[in-house]
């Protein structure tokens, strides 16, 4: 009996598109199998030429509602290597602390609001509230916990304005270092639970694996790097410097995307937390490392779904190593440095790893500091050709399946990368009741 | 914290999309006229506003709104009054509907007893800083609109 398979995930909003998936398969042939993609925040690049080297972290941060730390950080190393720039060891331990607020609200909203609706058969976190309450809050709690903690060091909510090239404008007390200390600590319990609960579910996630590359920061043997370190890749043991990441990504352009694609040694590869994992597990800590092991989760897994389970991994990490900062910034006391530059002309890259994955800015500054050239690199985009490349290797395993089913493992694959599209917009689209 | 709060959502990259963030930014410039009242800007942190307006016992949100209404127009109603025909792809955590959050928060028992929200019609929603000329030369008449809704509430007290 021949059988037709027909899938248009089709979503174009007033003002930007999301992605699109498109299947088409006759009597078990796929004929079209396409991840479709709308260009994502390049535009940014534009707005900040001519601008000065001390506005641009400012500017960027507002790419993204998400990852706007990272974008802030990103920028930041790219103007401190522009200008010559180094910061103190107090300055770059609160950066870091900093930049786990935000691993810490991402990811405890990508587990709980995108992942868990899928693997208990909803559409969205809503319903969840009535029928799982007790977990939905424990998440909501770790999401609202990253917030406050962003918003004390960072200045304000979601897009920090207290960074500044060389530093800090303005610096948390040792009170509330304290205070965040104690609030880190009393929710390890909270995140066990969730991942006992994610551990339950993990059985749903589809079993596909596909061999690829995986990059992410490198910065062995001193930590599981989400900010320091050069560009490490598992095809290789080179190590390149954040200035080549051009070398990297060898962004080009597909037919099927308006967005540019990327490719190193394969046809594609993978950023994000599998992708830290799968460089850097041997660097986790203790509670992080038992986590991984409560999984299941080892080092060379190929599995893309089990992203969201290596982010369930990393929460734990961040909480467990922004302790340990804590305790060496009490320990050493914060001292009252505020933050000092001088324009020079220069070019320099920033390499940061948002939390879906590793993330690139280059800036070229003249005489008097201001923008002469920019290029951002983010980390959906270096992921798109390989979600095509998972698209062509899961769609004939899974093709028996029902429509439905086929369409939900497609969309979940998607969900499990935690893309960052369509998200310069946010606007209400309402009819009036 | 404040028993009330003003919210301002929006990206002040794309021009009126960010319009929130300008109405806020102007009434916090005259906070000391409003006490019990926070202004926070929470740019393009649709879900993150769930954190700003719990357990308070009022929110009011500005924001770049689709209405159907000629560009400019500003229209104050709350989440019962209005139905989001926004498509979310869900493929993503960086697309948000402000409408959902709230749903959100009702479901956790920590919404705010009063919601109003001030949407405004763009004219412009693109690439761009600053607000198009028709809802900058406006700026005044939203700013106004919010401050009546402020006022009106510490009249009541």
């Amino acid at each position: 009996m021949s059988k037709t398979v027909d899938i248009h995930v089709h979503h174009i909003t007033r003002v930007e598109g999301h992605g699109n998936i498109r299947l088409r398969a006759e009597d078990g042939k796929v004929l079209q199998c396409e991840w479709q993609v709308p260009e994502a925040p390049r535009f940014f690049e534009a707005m900040v030429l001519g601008r000065s080297y001390e506005d641009i972290q400012t500017i960027v941060s507002r790419i993204c509602g998400i990852c706007s730390v990272t974008h802030t950080f990103a920028a930041i190393k790219a103007i401190e290597d522009a200008m010559g720039i180094t910061v103190s060891e107090q300055c770059d331990k609160l950066r870091m602390l900093l930049h786990y607020s935000e691993q810490m609200e991402s990811h405890s909203l990508h587990v709980g609001y995108l992942v868990a609706p899928d693997l208990l058969g909803v559409k969205s976190v809503v319903p969840l509230v009535a029928s799982h309450p007790e977990v939905v809050k424990k998440v909501i709690k770790l999401h609202r916990i990253g917030n406050q903690w962003m918003e004390a060091i960072g200045g304000r909510m979601t897009h920090p304005v207290t960074v500044k090239p060389g530093g800090f404008a303005s610096l948390p007390t040792e009170k509330y270092l304290r205070e965040l200390k104690a609030t880190l600590t009393e929710c390890i319990p909270d995140l066990k639970a969730v991942a006992e609960v994610v551990l339950s579910l993990a059985g749903k996630l589809p079993a596909f694996e596909r061999p690829t590359e995986y990059v992410a920061l490198v910065d062995s043997p001193r930590a599981y790097s989400f900010y320091h370190g050069g560009i490490g890749t598992t095809d290789s043991d080179e190590i390149v410097r954040p200035q080549e990441f051009e070398r990297v990504a060898n962004e080009y352009v597909s037919p099927q995307s308006t967005a540019k694609w990327c490719k190193w040694h394969r046809e594609s590869y993978m950023v994000g937390a599998l992708a830290r994992f799968n460089l850097n597990a041997e660097q986790l800590l203790p509670l992080a490392a038992a986590t991984a092991k409560m999984f299941g989760l080892k080092k060379g897994c190929c599995n893309p779904y089990m992203n969201n389970v290596a982010q369930v991994v990393e929460l734990v990490q961040v909480i467990e190593h922004s302790l340990q900062l804590i305790d060496e910034l009490l320990t050493a006391g914060i001292k009252p440095e505020l933050a000092k530059s001088t324009p020079r002309e220069g070019e320099g890259a920033g390499a940061v790893e948002a939390p879906r994955g590793i993330l690139f800015h280059r800036y070229a500054f003249d005489k008097k500091g201001n923008c002469v050239k920019a290029n951002c690199c983010i980390p959906t985009n270096q992921n798109h050709a390989n979600i095509q490349k998972d698209f062509e290797a899961l769609v004939p395993q899974f093709l028996g399946e029902s429509q439905d089913d086929i369409r939900l493992k497609m969309e979940m694959l998607v969900r499990a990368y935690d893309p960052c599209i369509s998200c310069s917009t946010h606007f209400l689209n309402v009819e009036f009741v | 914290m404040n028993p009330i709060v003003v919210i301002g959502l929006g990206n002040p990259l794309m021009r009126d999309e960010g319009v929130g963030l300008f109405v806020v930014r102007a009434l916090e410039t005259r906070k000391e006229r409003f006490p019990g009242t926070d202004f926070i800007e929470a740019g393009a942190s649709v879900l993150g506003a769930l954190h700003s307006m719990a357990g308070r016992t009022k929110a009011v949100f500005v924001d770049c709104a689709f209405m159907g209404e000629p560009p400019g127009t500003i229209r104050r109603f709350s989440p019962d009054e209005a139905r989001s025909i926004k498509r979310l792809a869900g493929f993503s955590l960086h697309e948000g509907d402000l409408l959902n959050s709230i749903q959100l928060s009702r479901n956790l028992g920590e919404c705010p007893r009063e919601i109003v929200i001030f949407g405004i019609e763009p004219d412009a929603v693109k690439m761009g800083e600053g607000l198009s000329s028709l809802l900058s030369g406006r700026l005044p008449q939203y700013v106004a609109a919010v401050e009546a809704e402020l006022m009106a509430e510490l009249h009541d007290c």
